[in-house]
């Protein structure tokens, strides 16, 4: 018999034998100086104390003993098995039956009691495992909170969990090596049977050299599996002496790990499904970049090509000023594409989550008046105004990335607007935010078109008008940039008839205005 | 491989440091019609050797080279010599540029660059290779614009400006180096000392102030190209 049986048996027989003993001594006053006639029936309150206590089969124990007790030491003859007295016959007899029934009755009850306890406790030790599991960003993440859980509620010293490095995918689990170095040096693990699927532990044999004799724990293992392919195990390490873990922690154990195995099955399966959108996205963005940008690349191309052939040919009786025309040409494509690139570049820096702002403090009229300056030339003629208040605070922006979102906002307006519209560039306080809005009284957008407009390569379906088709870069770059500075971007109607982009920027606090002490600088 | 271009002997000499052979055969064509000896060297390594053996007058280094950092030039050129360097980078590299002026380059031009801006960048960097900000008696002047380290006066024209002790001390930075692109770091030392403090994020609403107030003096606009922001870099007084 093992030794953890043996202690509980020896305990239970101490029990036993100390409800009897006690009982005996309460009879035997009973029967002596009290005078009662007959006190057998006390016996019954031994026996539902140990049903109490230890279950039926100590209650039946028991009675049979309280019967043998009372027989020997209170009926004449004593010390004797024999009865003289056929009614007290009767008296030992209901004394069996009733101690037998009462012990069943009583253990019945205790083990439902214990039953409905233990069930209790394995839903809600279940239920905090399947709330974590249900709260999980991703189960691996997950997995330290539920170790702690299932370590508690099934008496543990330690548990852990090992899930194969490609869970899911065609691998073994390799985590026969447990955490933290310690190789258990006995191990038993769950399996289930083959007829009826019920757990049940096996201990497992190790090799001679990891078996030590002076080994005082055993890992229990229960593996994780998904579709019969085992990708890990929940492994739980008790002192040897406990034995093997009872029903109720088997159970949570086998229906945590079953649990796991489909949390890190939804994992995979939704990584699987990102990754598919990723790609499906990627071969998308291609298309729509090959489609937008092939027009904006040819045409400026187109012109180059043709503008040094006429340069080339040896037969063309050139003037200065078709040199001049010519050699023009070609330098304003070359700038169109080097701005192309520039804005394809910004784009890819965006995506590519590389954009590094420098963001300093800056009035807005003398950021807004460099790009309006270096802009002149490509807004040669058109009316432009800008109106910023005098009292406007500062702005904590990155000059180069606003100096593009500016280029960009005002070439849209340049490129879509006739040539004697109006364009408005102003500044104001928005809330927490300092917004530049560039307006142009060009024919705008469609309200539908609004919302979508800085999205990548998103066009606006243009009624045959003959206007050259934007790329659907300028825009998204202009929201890219301004919301790497923190900032925020949108489009409306403008009152002057065509579009309104506002940029919301950061503000910075005022500067504090300093002494004007011109005495405080003498030491220069 | 470096070879003189043909040019007129007696202009100054560049040397060319350019990695793109079809970018350098270009420039140094154009620059050699304009009058002036270029050398060509395509590596680091070469570009040194040419500038042992020619001393240029001025050097023109794209950054990024196949052997080593154009930078590592930039160094070993200002440790022996005051040399004028101009570099040429790609746009969005303001780190880089940045780091170039730091190391002791003059100026830079951003990739692609028109042949008018190059020209314009040569001979500003050459002309202030010799020239000189401040009169005998230590008065700087730049247009109608005088400043006195001495006495702490400002004046544009006739006028007095009245500039707080930072805004003179940015103003007298920049006007002692009139042509050249100075970094806001250097005008953060020059100013603020090494120690910085949270108003150094102010430097561009204290260069701003500057200029509205010199704006307020000049109502014909003659000095409104005065001081030119270098976005990402910093600042430039025109030269005088």
């Amino acid at each position: 018999m093992d030794p953890v049986r043996l202690r509980s048996t020896l305990r239970a027989a101490v029990i036993v034998g100390g409800l009897l003993l006690a009982t005996t001594l309460l009879i035997a006053f009973l029967e002596g100086p009290m005078g009662v006639d007959n006190a057998a029936m006390t016996y019954l309150l031994a026996v539902i104390g140990s049903a109490a206590l230890l279950g039926w089969t100590a209650a039946a124990v028991t009675a049979v003993g309280a019967f043998l007790i009372y027989d020997l030491l209170f009926i004449e003859p004593r010390f004797t098995l024999t009865v003289d007295d056929s009614r007290e016959w009767l008296t030992l007899l209901l004394l069996l039956v009733v101690g037998m029934v009462v012990a069943w009755l009583t253990g019945a009850l205790r083990e439902r009691a214990d039953t409905a306890t233990a069930r209790e406790r394995e839903a809600h030790a279940l239920y905090q495992v399947s709330r974590v599991l249900a709260t999980r960003t991703d189960t691996r993440s997950a997995l330290p909170e539920l170790e702690s859980i299932l370590a508690r509620e099934t008496g543990s010293g330690r548990a852990w969990i090992t899930v194969a490095p490609g869970a899911g995918k065609d691998k073994r689990a390799k985590d026969a090596v447990p955490v933290d170095g310690r190789i258990p040096f006995s191990q038993g693990a769950l399996r289930r049977r083959a007829d009826d699927g019920r757990p049940e532990w096996v201990r497992l044999h190790q090799s001679a050299m990891l078996r030590r004799a002076d080994a005082d724990t055993v890992a229990w293992r229960v593996p994780i599996e998904v579709s019969r392919r085992t990708i890990g195990s929940v492994w739980v390490e008790r002192p040897r002496t406990d034995g093997e873990p009872d029903v109720a922690a088997t159970q949570l154990l086998s229906a945590a790990a079953d649990q796991m195995g489909q949390a890190i099955e939804q994992d995979r399966l939704l990584v699987e499904a990102r990754d598919a959108e990723i790609v499906r996205q990627g071969d998308a963005l291609k298309s729509a970049l090959l489609d937008s940008v092939s027009h904006d690349l040819r045409t400026p191309l187109a012109s180059i090509r043709a503008a040094a052939g006429t340069l080339l040919d040896p037969d063309m009786q050139l003037s200065v000023e078709d040199r001049i025309a010519s050699a023009t040409a070609i330098d304003r494509e070359a700038e169109n594409l080097a701005r192309l690139v520039a804005n394809l570049l910004d784009l890819s820096r965006i995506e590519g989550g590389a954009l590094a702002t420098d963001q300093e403090i800056y009035e807005l009229d003398d950021l807004l008046e460099r790009s309006l300056e270096r802009l002149r030339h490509r807004l040669a003629g058109r009316p432009v105004t800008v109106s910023v208040p005098t009292d406007l605070p500062p702005a904590r922006v990155d000059a180069v990335l606003f100096d593009q979102v500016l280029t960009n906002l005002l070439e849209n307006a340049a490129k879509y607007a006739p040539p004697d519209a109006p364009i408005a560039v102003s500044a104001a306080m928005a809330g927490p935010m300092v917004r530049v809005s560039v307006e142009d009284g060009g024919p705008g957008v469609p309200r539908a078109a609004l919302p979508h407009l800085f999205d990548k390569f998103y066009r606006v379906q243009q009624r045959g008008d003959g206007s050259r088709p934007g790329t659907g870069i300028g825009l998204a770059v202009v929201r890219g940039l301004t919301e790497a500075m923190g900032g925020s971007v949108s489009a409306r109607r403008s009152d002057l008839g065509g579009l309104a982009v506002d940029i919301d920027l950061p503000v910075a606090p005022r500067l504090e205005s300093e002494p004007m002490a011109m005495a405080d600088l003498a030491r220069v | 491989m470096s070879d003189r271009a043909p040019g007129s002997p007696d202009g100054p000499t560049l040397l060319l440091v350019e990695d793109d052979e079809g970018t350098r055969r270009e420039v140094a064509r154009n620059l050699a019609a304009h009058g002036y000896r270029v050398v060509e060297a395509a590596t680091a390594a070469q570009a040194l050797v040419a500038w042992e053996r020619d001393r240029p007058d001025l050097l023109l280094v794209d950054l990024g080279l196949p052997d080593r950092d154009g930078i590592s030039v930039v160094r070993r050129v200002r440790r022996e010599g005051t040399t004028p360097i101009l570099v040429v980078s790609a746009r969005g590299d303001e780190q880089v540029k940045v780091g170039a002026l730091e190391a002791g380059a003059d100026d830079y031009v951003t990739k692609p660059f028109g042949s008018a801006e190059l020209h314009a960048r040569i001979r500003a960097v050459l002309r202030r290779a010799g020239g000189q900000a401040a009169d005998p008696v230590g008065v700087i002047h730049n247009g109608t614009v005088s400043l006195d380290p001495l006495s702490h006066q400002v004046h544009v024209g006739d006028h007095s400006l009245a500039l707080t002790p930072r805004e003179f001390r940015i103003l007298e930075v920049l006007l002692r180096e009139p042509g050249r692109l100075v970094t806001r770091g250097r005008i953060l030392r020059a100013v603020w000392g090494e120690a910085y403090q949270d108003q150094d994020h102010y430097i561009h609403v204290y260069v701003s102030q500057v200029r509205r107030k010199i704006a307020a003096l000049d109502p014909d606009g003659l000095l409104r190209d005065l001081i030119l922001a270098e976005p990402g870099v910093g600042y430039r007084v025109r030269a005088a």
